[in-house]
């Protein structure tokens, strides 16, 4: 179990270099880091190690976002959804389902980290 | 059917970063992240600086006023805490002793805040004073020490204030302190004090001519006066005193 005290942040993306990117980004900025690969290891993790954030990707095989992100506990988790797809339908949709962030790739390193920081003081 | 680990993989539907134009779109926003962060890093340290400098003119300006309060009575003492100011640091410089002191110019302008504690009639008498009439004006360093010491930026100003009627062979007040038991900017001090004192019209005699004045510094070296600190203060009485900024007022 962490002993960061609620700066955990998972990370879900199927690509191997954004999870990279996203990860050394937060790591940067002190936050510990756990990945998952896809939307049922998301889930099951996210019960395990307790994260703050999550900042999940929408298109992934198998589960995709929008239903991991239906399924995560709101009031325990925030969510960032992290996605290529620059589509407002889409943004709706994952508000709906209780994603807190929208941001779309490429993402600015300084955007995410103060999205992070904001969500974790709320 | 679930792929096993997606890192082998590349989703069709979204290629990320191995597709190189997405690689490249990503790399070039990581790269405006650091720029932006960096401009306003340097604009950032750029407005600090002009706020500390604002601070410090601020900080000199109220020092000032307090000093000038002490001595807002009489117009020459205002012109040569001043110029004792401008040439202790000047001495100090020279010295290459001025970056471990910084606030002893402070200490300079208020060398005679204690004299608030001197009841008037002593300060002003016309005559010699009595001793129990010295007794009471040789407590000023003391209780300028007091005033200043307080305060948190001045504390070599403050050993300033306490120690520049102290003298090299220890003949001074009020602790008797001899050679480098004395600070320092004291030692400078009292060159500086005593030969603006010789250059400007006083009530009782005309300014002595810069010669005499030097005459006297070099005599009175190792008795009143640091030797180093008059050998440091002669090639530099030559440049600064005869501009004497501010001039020296004539009466």
């Amino acid at each position: 179990m962490s002993d960061s005290k609620g700066r955990v942040v998972l990370v879900v993306d199927d690509d191997d270099m954004i999870r990279r990117l996203v990860r050394t980004v937060l790591e940067a900025d002190e936050f510990e880091v756990t990945e998952a690969t896809d939307g049922e290891s998301a889930l099951a993790l996210a019960s395990t190690t307790e994260p703050a954030v999550v900042v999940l990707d929408i298109m992934m095989p198998g589960l995709d976002g929008v239903e991991v992100c239906r399924r995560l506990d709101h009031d325990r988790v925030k969510v960032i959804v992290l996605t290529a797809r620059d589509d407002p339908d889409l943004e709706n949709d994952c508000r709906e389902a209780g994603a807190n962030a929208f941001v779309t790739k490429p993402f600015s390193s300084i955007e995410l980290l103060d999205l992070v920081a904001e969500l974790i003081a709320t | 059917m679930r792929p096993d680990s997606g890192a082998d993989l590349i989703n069709p539907l979204d290629p990320g970063l191995s597709d190189p134009e997405r690689f490249e779109q990503q790399l070039h926003r990581l790269a405006q992240d650091a720029v932006a962060a960096y401009r306003k890093a340097k604009s950032r340290a750029s407005e600090l600086e002009v706020a500390l400098a604002t601070l410090e003119t601020a900080f000199l300006e109220t020092v000032r006023s307090l000093a000038f309060v002490v001595e807002a009575k009489d117009a020459y003492t205002g012109q040569h805490l001043e110029r004792c100011r401008v040439y202790g640091v000047a001495v100090m410089k020279e010295l290459g002793i001025h970056d471990d002191y910084p606030d002893a110019q402070y200490g300079f302008l208020l060398h005679d805040a204690g004299k608030v504690g001197v009841p008037e009639r002593i300060l002003g008498k016309p005559g010699p004073l009595t001793a129990a009439e010295w007794r009471v004006m040789r407590t000023h360093p003391l209780i300028g020490y007091q005033i200043v010491a307080g305060i948190p930026f001045l504390k070599n100003a403050a050993e300033i204030v306490r120690s520049h009627h102290e003298m090299f062979d220890g003949s001074g007040y009020p602790a008797g302190l001899r050679r480098d038991e004395i600070p320092v900017p004291a030692r400078v001090f009292s060159v500086v004090d005593a030969f603006d004192a010789m250059t400007t019209d006083r009530p009782y005699r005309a300014a002595l001519s810069l010669d005499h004045a030097l005459g006297e510094l070099q005599r009175m070296a190792g008795t009143q006066f640091d030797p180093d600190v008059v050998k440091a203060f002669l090639p530099l009485a030559e440049s600064i005193a005869p501009a004497g900024l501010p001039e020296p007022i004539p009466r």
